[in-house]
């Protein structure tokens, strides 16, 4: 009898340091840009997570524990994201990391998460370094879109046009190089008769785009494409206008790099080039699943913003992710979870999504469509619009 | 008394002694600051003793982060090697942009160091098949450590470290002979002479004095010096960016050598300390980090006028003359 309760007495106090450790909330660094221009983009993202995890947290978490996010400002540089994701693992004993924004942040965090074996889904950088094959290790994962699968999506639908003089227009650095030689590459292969007329590289941050305009209108291409970004697609389009550039192209252009997304166009307002086609992560308007309304209602709440950031889905997804990954494996092991994520398959609010097994990539489309105005909004909007799935041609 | 006591050596002995502590974070933060004290130190043979002050000090430190990684990670060389290569590149350099820099005073000399700077950032961020562009070049491989294993077995106090933390003592061992090396420059008729210059060129000029040599002398060990902190930053950083070369790195390390006490040797080593210290602590607890560093660096500069080291260095003979009196 006695026997019997010392033994219980122990295996109680056994299980006592158990059960604290089970009610330890699971963390999770989120290296992010927080300051200067890029948190336009960073800090939305932020919202989306933040959001995935108090859902989350409110029906009870994954395996019994909270998920506790631990933001970190990168500042849009990519050795103080790497000091950062140090101190989220080796201060804060972050159990994963999600996060980073640039294609420079991306592949610099890639190396600490290998280095200290912890699990890191990026869920914006575009790079195809990223995951390319001599940089692949167990614990990288990416829940964006690459330069690839951006380049292919937009030739494939710019092969439609009736168009066969195409024009390029890049910023000149890694992630405008590798997007415009994938769209150029694919765009020839699916269509042959296309002729590459003209390409322009004006360089990332350049303030006077109208040498680079005249040169473009002087070719004389039929539709261009375009994957000036953010601030620079603004800059660029305003002195395009003035010039006559959209009607030489009769409006038409490919303009990747989110230049579709809710955010530019409310930014751009009038100026907006409406009637060339662009691309963007999310909108709130793509009514196209119940999941997906559901999803824009919740975070229109959440962020209390009639017309919520088209780059919260990122984050989200990215946390989305992870939680699903946990709750596969069983356990928060790093080498477990990263084994779980591997062809893993979730039910985002754009819809299903996979993990491959074979580069860490999930198969991650855009919405692309042309840009109108319509009276229900006070900015231009994309529509018809359309997700573009990658899986038929990814590599 | 407090004169007497050996302080160099018992920073010195103390960094040593930090791994020990068994907090992988501690000793990161450690390195992190050996680095960036060299880098503060170097400028402040410009700015503190000379008398130029740099705006592009970054331009070194980049250009020897970006040798010693791309000769260690590109062409396979030992750290061994590519440690002093980063030092005599960055001397090139230094030589070349200190020859034209030197012919120009005050706010010009300034802002062509700053010209310099911009132009090697520029060269950093586009130039994508040495450099790898805005990428930048991660996975800077470690200096290899596998015969600490070996000597092990003979002296066992060596190994059971991790890798990290033997590049900590390594960079420990080589800031310290670089901070011994400056120390003697500086208190060389040849450092004597460079604050001769700063007091009163035009008189240095008559005495005979090739002032603009001397200053060129001066920005050569200055650059030479940041190079071999970026060398050594570049591994620590696990990977070299272009942004190690722009303004921004630039001002960070010009607020450290102030912040410090540009008057006194030791102190930028401790306004490196203090920034990093800050800036660690403040960016864990809120995004408008800038707004409260600036904040807090204002406070700090009027406060403590000629630096926390000065200011540490008035009060030592404060309290040393009030006990002399008694």
């Amino acid at each position: 009898m006695t026997m019997r309760m010392v033994t219980m007495l122990l295996a109680g106090l056994l299980a006592l340091p158990l059960a604290a450790e089970a009610q330890k909330p699971i963390k999770v660094g989120f290296p992010m840009i927080l300051s200067g221009p890029g948190a336009l983009f960073g800090a939305p993202a932020l919202k989306g997570a933040e959001m995935y995890v108090e859902e989350l947290n409110a029906k009870g978490g994954v395996l019994g524990r909270k998920i506790e996010l631990v933001p970190r400002d990168t500042k849009g540089s990519a050795d103080e994201a790497v000091r950062v994701s140090r101190e989220l693992i080796l201060k804060e004993n972050v159990d994963f990391l999600v996060g980073t924004l640039t294609s420079a942040e991306g592949p610099a965090v890639s190396v600490v998460a290998k280095e200290n074996k912890v699990v890191f889904i990026a869920p914006i950088p575009k790079t195809d370094q990223l995951t390319a094959k001599d940089k692949l290790h167990p614990y990288v994962f990416r829940t964006a879109a690459n330069t690839t699968m951006e380049g292919r999506s937009a030739a494939e639908i710019v092969a439609k046009w009736p168009v066969t003089r195409i024009g390029t227009i890049s910023p000149d650095y890694a992630y405008g190089q590798d997007v415009t030689r994938s769209f150029v590459e694919h765009l020839k292969k699916i269509k042959p008769s296309v002729q590459i007329v003209d390409q322009q590289w004006p360089k990332l941050g350049e303030a006077d785009y109208t040498p680079f305009i005249n040169a473009q209108m002087a070719k004389k291409p039929e539709a261009v494409f375009s994957s000036l970004w953010g601030g620079h697609f603004v800059t660029f389009v305003k002195q395009a206008k003035p010039l006559g550039y959209f009607d030489a192209i009769k409006y038409n252009m490919m303009a990747v790099a989110e230049a579709g997304s809710p955010e530019s166009t409310k930014a751009m307002g009038a100026d907006y080039p409406v009637g060339i086609w662009a691309n963007t992560y999310d909108a709130f308007y793509w009514a196209e699943t119940p999941a997906h309304r559901d999803y824009t209602a919740r975070l229109a709440k959440f962020t209390k913003d009639e017309y919520p950031s088209s780059w919260a889905i990122q984050g989200y997804t990215g946390m989305q992710f992870l939680a699903e990954a946990i709750k596969k494996a069983g356990s928060t092991e790093s080498d477990k979870v990263s084994r779980a994520l591997l062809g893993l398959t979730i039910d985002t609010p754009a819809g299903k999504q996979t993990i491959r097994e074979k580069d860490h990539q999930a198969d991650r489309g855009q919405l692309y469509g042309k840009t109108v105005k319509d009276p229900k909004y006070p900015f231009p909007i994309l529509k018809p619009v359309e997700y573009v799935d990658p899986t038929k041609f990814m590599d | 008394m407090l004169r007497r006591v050996p302080w160099p050596l018992l920073v010195f002995a103390a960094a040593l002694f930090v791994p020990a502590l068994g907090s992988r974070f501690y000793t990161f933060v450690a390195n992190d600051i050996v680095i960036w004290a060299l880098f503060a130190t170097s400028l402040n043979l410009l700015v503190g003793y000379t008398g130029l002050v740099s705006f592009g000090h970054a331009a070194y430190f980049g250009i020897g982060a970006y040798t010693t990684g791309i000769l260690m990670k590109k062409a396979g060389l030992a750290f061994l090697l590519a440690f002093p290569a980063a030092g005599l590149v960055t001397a090139t350099f230094a030589l070349v942009f200190g020859f034209f820099c030197v012919r120009l005073t005050r706010i010009y000399f300034a802002m062509l160091t700053l010209a310099f700077a911009q132009i090697v950032w520029a060269i950093c961020f586009k130039w994508n098949e040495v450099t790898g562009g805005e990428q930048g070049m991660p996975e800077i491989p470690y200096p290899d450590f596998d015969w600490v294993e070996r000597v092990s077995g003979i002296l066992p106090f060596l190994g059971g470290y991790r890798t990290s933390e033997y590049f900590y003592f390594v960079t420990v061992v080589l800031v310290a002979a670089c901070f011994w090396i400056l120390r003697r420059i500086v208190g060389s008729p040849f450092g004597r002479m460079l604050t001769t210059i700063r007091e009163n060129p035009e008189r240095a000029e008559f005495i005979g004095v090739n002032v603009r040599r001397y200053e060129l002398a001066a920005f050569v060990l200055a650059g030479t010096f940041a190079g071999l902190a970026g060398g050594l930053f570049g591994i620590f950083n696990r990977g070299v960016f272009p942004d190690f070369a722009y303004w921004t790195k630039s001002a960070e390390v010009l607020i450290m050598t102030l912040l410090g006490g540009m008057g006194t040797f030791f102190g930028p080593g401790v306004g490196a300390v203090a920034l990093i210290l800050l800036n660690q602590q403040i960016v864990s607890y809120t995004e408008y980090w800038p707004l409260i560093l600036g904040t807090i660096l204002v406070v700090l500069l009027f406060a403590f006028p000629g630096g926390i080291a000065g200011t540490a260095q008035g009060f030592a003979r404060w309290i040393g003359r009030r006990l002399g009196r008694a």
